[in-house]
C-alpha cells in the first residue's frame, strides 16, 4: 500500500542529520558553465547518433560513476543518495529541499540552477536535459530493491522520490 | 543533475563512446564543444589578444580550482597546470578513465587558437599525470622552435600547418 504523505512523518533534511560520506565530496569553487557543455553534449549525441545512445551513456554515469551510490542503495541505504542530492544541490546553490522517512526519500526541486544556467547561457536548454536526471536515476534504481520516480514539474522543477518496489 | 562538480566524469563516459566509433568523432565532438566554447571566448581572443586569453584562463584557474601558474609576456601565454582537477577526478572514478581523455583539451582549444591567428603548443607531458604545459605564440616561427622541447605534444583536428 502506497504510504499517506503526511508532512509530520517526515524530517527535513540538512547537512547536519545525514551522517554519510560520500565517495566524491567536492569542495571549493563550482564551475557552472559545465552545465552549458553538458547541454551541447546532450544535443551532439542525440542529433548524430539518437536518443538511445544518450540514454545509454547516461546509464554508464548511473551504473558506473555512481557506482559507490548504486552499491549503497542496493544494500538499503538510500541515505546516501539522499546526502549526494543535498551536498551538490547545496553546492549549486538551488531552491530544493529533501524529506525523509522510514519509507522512502523525496528530493523537491523548486529552482534547478543547472537549468537556468543553462537558459541564461544560450538560450534554448534542449528539451532532453533533464534525462542526465531521469536516466542516471533509473540506472542508479536498476537492480536494486528500489525505484527512482522523477516527475518534471515545470522548468528547471522536478520532484525525485526514491522508494522500495511495491 | 549530474552535478558541474562531475561534469568530467560525465565527459570521460562520452569520449569512450566517441572513440569506439572512430577518431573522426571524437573530433567532431571537440570541434562541437570548441563552437560552444567561442560564445565565452572569441571576442576577448579577438579583441585583447593574448591579454584576453590570460583573463579566460585565470577565471578558469579559480573557477575551476586548478593548481595552475599562469605567465604572460609580449610573446606567449604561459600556462603551467601543476594539478589538472578535469583528469584527477577522471583518475579518480569508479568508472574506467578513458586512455586519451588528456586529448581533448588540445581538442577543443586548438582550433579556437587557429581562429584568432596564434599558435598553440600543447605538451602534455604524460597522459597519466595531472599535468601539462600550454603555450600560446603570437609569432609561428617561435612556437614550432618551442614544439621540439615538448615531451608528448599533442595536436587537434584541422591542425594549420
Amino acid at each position: 500500500m502506497k504510504p499517506i504523505l503526511q508532512e509530520n512523518l517526515y524530517i527535513k533534511v540538512n547537512k547536519n542529520n545525514l551522517n554519510q560520506k560520500l565517495r566524491y565530496n567536492d569542495g571549493g569553487n563550482v564551475h557552472m558553465d559545465f552545465h552549458g557543455a553538458t547541454n551541447t553534449t546532450i544535443k551532439f549525441i542525440i542529433d548524430k547518433y539518437g536518443i538511445d545512445t544518450m540514454n545509454d551513456i547516461f546509464k554508464k554515469v548511473g551504473n558506473n560513476v555512481y557506482k559507490n551510490i548504486k552499491d549503497h542503495i542496493k544494500k538499503g541505504n538510500i541515505k546516501m543518495l539522499a546526502k549526494h542530492w543535498q551536498h551538490f544541490f547545496e553546492r549549486e546553490n538551488a531552491d530544493y529541499n529533501i524529506s525523509i522517512n522510514d519509507e522512502e526519500i523525496i528530493l523537491t526541486v523548486n529552482r534547478c540552477t543547472a537549468y537556468e544556467h543553462v537558459r541564461k547561457l544560450v538560450g534554448n536548454v534542449s528539451p532532453n536535459f533533464c534525462d542526465q536526471t531521469i536516466k542516471t536515476n533509473e540506472a542508479l534504481a536498476e537492480d536494486t530493491p528500489y525505484e527512482i520516480k522523477t516527475e518534471i514539474l515545470g522548468e528547471a522543477a522536478c520532484r525525485q522520490t526514491i522508494r522500495k518496489r511495491a | 543533475m549530474i552535478p558541474s562538480d562531475h561534469f568530467t566524469r560525465f565527459y570521460n563516459e562520452v569520449f569512450k563512446f566517441l572513440e569506439d566509433q572512430g577518431e573522426e568523432h571524437l573530433e567532431a565532438y571537440w570541434l562541437e564543444i570548441s563552437k560552444n566554447q567561442e560564445k565565452h571566448t572569441l571576442e576577448l581572443f579577438k579583441e585583447k589578444g593574448l591579454k584576453g586569453m590570460y583573463e579566460y584562463w585565470d577565471h578558469i584557474r579559480i573557477e575551476e580550482n586548478c593548481d595552475m601558474d599562469l605567465k604572460l609576456d609580449d610573446e606567449k601565454l604561459e600556462l603551467r597546470m601543476n594539478v589538472c582537477p578535469s583528469l584527477s577526478k577522471v583518475l579518480d572514478n569508479d568508472a574506467e578513465p578513458m586512455k586519451r581523455y588528456c586529448d581533448h583539451c588540445a581538442g577543443w582549444i586548438g582550433p579556437l587558437i587557429d581562429k584568432v591567428d596564434h599558435h598553440l603548443v600543447y605538451d602534455v607531458i604524460d597522459r597519466n599525470k595531472p599535468q601539462c604545459v600550454v603555450k600560446i605564440f603570437k609569432d609561428k616561427e617561435k612556437a614550432i622552435e618551442e614544439e621540439k622541447n615538448a615531451k608528448l605534444l599533442m595536436g587537434w583536428p584541422k591542425k594549420k600547418k
